[in-house]
């Protein structure tokens, strides 16, 4: 790595940072939240914590919200409806985070700009401040960020940190994140000593992370092609509960369904997507009870298929992060990383 | 700011026909707020603010099957929206967004025989085909259209049918249903039975397929079998659908999304995907 643009930042300023971003921004970190993590709303003055494993829930559950109001609708006594767009919000200032979830935002851009889109995401995407944060040591047992290319990873951040103990190095990566930065400290260089620390962790970190796929990412596509026939499919899916939790810690997954909710007087009401799944028994099934993909191992292969292959092809990113949540959250242990070690093979 | 494209717009409903009990046949203001200039295969988002969306075939394209301005729809009543749908009158409003879909022109079909074949309810996203068709018919040899049906009070667009098979000379209607009473004095037997029928030239013949998803393997395969170009076979494929924009997820096949790439497919370009037919 070269050091240019890397600068001090005493983690005493850190308050300063957030003080400074909840000015234009609602600012969020990883807080402790039951037995794991998720991104709460920072306060100035709230004490910041940048050591964290991971969350549960994925970055999108902020940029792609979980339920999102499309519009909101008011029939008149005339009974023609008017209908108002969603009110604009505060950007989003995101403190901490890690290359696993700066990949996933990344993938999920490159899926909102292809083709004809609505802007909800992507204006969200344009408008966050992101403060990327490096990984010392690996969260998830079954993560493989390094495989996938997101362990180091500082795109689309604007600020990327390591924390190297007394004192958080900081690299600019736009104008922007240089802005916040200088009126927060003093813009110093890191000093030498600090330097051959960092490069010293970033070398010790390699063993930390062990590689687990033998094959590079980008042959997945043809790797999965070979394997569409495969029992592996069924292998796995003999296990699968329809339970869709993989869909929904995916930093990835990008599915929704539309629902409509009024009060009983039916004159006002909202148009809201919600999360769902093509895990999810249903997903495919149209007026008339047909359903497109029956079964589990072939849904189970549709979704290691556009990850691995579809997202590649359509989007130019490999839709796997290796963060590792769905093998971990799964409830019978089913692992991306398996098949994905299992389909590539040795070469 | 970029319009929200999830946001419906109001149209009248001009005409509401019922065909069958299931059935009602709209006819229904276009949208204006872009411009509105559907090809055949393409579909609309159809709602009801506070109940729901669906998507629903266009049955007649504005200046073509249907008046300038307006387009038609066959709905059937299949679930809590198309019930209350299937209830709408004219003058009433409906709330539309498209069309969406990808847009398949008809220079590469000019100058060939047309097979137009419609399964049930397929018939109605087929009928813009045939529309153009008769229009521009000068453009085309041979018409054969083939519509099957389970029982003859489930034939749909019997009008259409009869003015259609009217034309003796330049158009060929073949009308066949699965099962009968004995009062049915016609064609008896799957839709397949009819492509027996087919005399036109197979080296120069364009097929549109529209049907439930049982129809497609078995017309592909007779299709196939009698010598036709793999890109000589085109179907629209049905899929759940929520957006329309190519962002839900739930119309995707392989790595395709219908709404966009389809619905409307020749047989070559998806005979490779599994998710397909």
């Amino acid at each position: 790595m070269t050091e240019r643009d890397v600068y001090r930042l005493p983690r005493e300023r850190l308050g300063a940072l957030v003080a400074r971003l909840e000015r234009d921004y609602r600012v969020l970190g990883p807080a402790p939240r039951g037995d794991t993590y998720a991104w709460e709303e920072l306060r100035p003055g709230d004490p910041v914590s940048l050591d964290y494993p991971t969350t549960m829930l994925p970055l999108r559950a902020l940029l792609a919200p979980q339920r999102e109001v499309l519009f909101t609708f008011r029939r008149g006594d005339d009974g023609e409806v008017a209908f108002d767009p969603p009110a604009d919000e505060r950007p989003l200032a995101l403190l901490g985070v890690h290359g696993c979830d700066l990949t996933g935002l990344r993938v999920l851009r490159a899926f909102h700009d292809s083709g004809t889109r609505d802007r909800l995401v992507t204006n969200r995407l344009d408008r966050a401040f992101i403060v990327g944060l490096a990984c010392w040591v690996p969260c998830l047992g079954e993560a493989f960020c390094r495989d996938m290319g997101s362990l180091d990873n500082e795109i689309p951040a604007d600020l990327y940190a390591w924390d190297i103990g007394d004192v958080l190095l900081v690299k600019v990566l736009t104008n922007r994140g240089r802005d916040v930065l200088t009126e927060v400290t003093p813009m110093e260089a890191a000093t030498a000593e600090e330097v051959v620390t960092l490069r010293r962790r970033l070398r010790v970190r390699l063993e930390a992370f062990p590689q687990h796929l033998k094959f590079a990412p980008e042959r997945l596509p043809i790797a999965l092609e070979a394997a569409e026939g495969d029992l592996l499919w069924d292998a796995n899916a003999d296990r699968c509960l329809s339970c869709g939790r993989c869909n929904l810690v995916c930093p990835t997954c990008t599915c929704f369904d539309v629902t409509d909710a009024s009060p009983l007087d039916g004159r006002t009401g909202v148009r809201v997507r919600t999360w769902t799944g093509c895990q999810v028994t249903g997903f495919s099934r149209v007026a008339g009870g047909h359903d497109f993909r029956p079964g589990r191992a072939q849904q189970l292969r549709y979704r290691i298929f556009r990850k691995g292959k579809y997202m590649p092809e359509r989007y130019g990113m490999v839709g796997c992060t290796g963060c590792g949540r769905c093998p971990h959250h799964c409830p019978t242990r089913i692992s991306i990383r398996e098949i994905f070690r299992q389909v590539g093979g040795t070469a | 700011m970029v319009q929200n494209r999830m946001i419906p717009e109001p149209c009248r409903i001009y005409e509401a026909m019922q065909q069958t009990p299931r059935e009602v046949h709209f006819v229904v203001e276009a949208p204006k707020r872009e411009p509105f200039r559907p090809e055949p295969g393409q579909f609309v988002m159809i709602s009801i603010p506070g109940i729901g969306e669906a998507p629903i075939s266009l049955a007649a394209l504005p200046g073509e099957g249907a008046a300038e301005g307006t387009f038609e729809m066959l709905i059937r009543r299949a679930g809590r929206l198309t019930n209350l749908i299937t209830r709408l009158k004219p003058g009433d409003t409906m709330y539309v967004r498209g069309p969406f879909g990808r847009r398949v022109t008809w220079e590469k079909f000019e100058g060939s025989n047309l097979i137009l074949i419609a399964g049930g309810l397929g018939l109605a996203p087929l009928r813009p085909f045939v529309q153009r068709s008769l229009l521009h018919r000068e453009l085309f040899r041979r018409i054969d259209i083939l519509v099957g049906a389970r029982a003859p009070e489930e034939i749909l667009f019997k009008e259409d049918l009869a003015s259609w098979s009217a034309r003796r000379d330049d158009v060929r209607v073949l009308v066949s249903v699965d099962a009968a009473r004995s009062t049915w004095s016609g064609r008896i037997g799957v839709i397949t039975t009819l492509f027996d029928e087919i005399d036109a030239d197979v080296e120069d013949a364009y097929a549109f397929i529209c049907g439930p998803p049982v129809m497609y393997r078995h017309c592909l395969r007779k299709l196939l079998g009698m010598g036709l170009y793999e890109n000589h076979l085109w179907m629209t494929l049905e899929r759940r659908m929520k957006c329309g924009i190519g962002l839900c997820g739930n119309c995707q096949m392989n790595g395709l999304y219908v709404c966009q790439e389809g619905p409307l497919f020749s047989y070559r370009e998806v005979r490779h995907l599994k998710e397909a037919v």
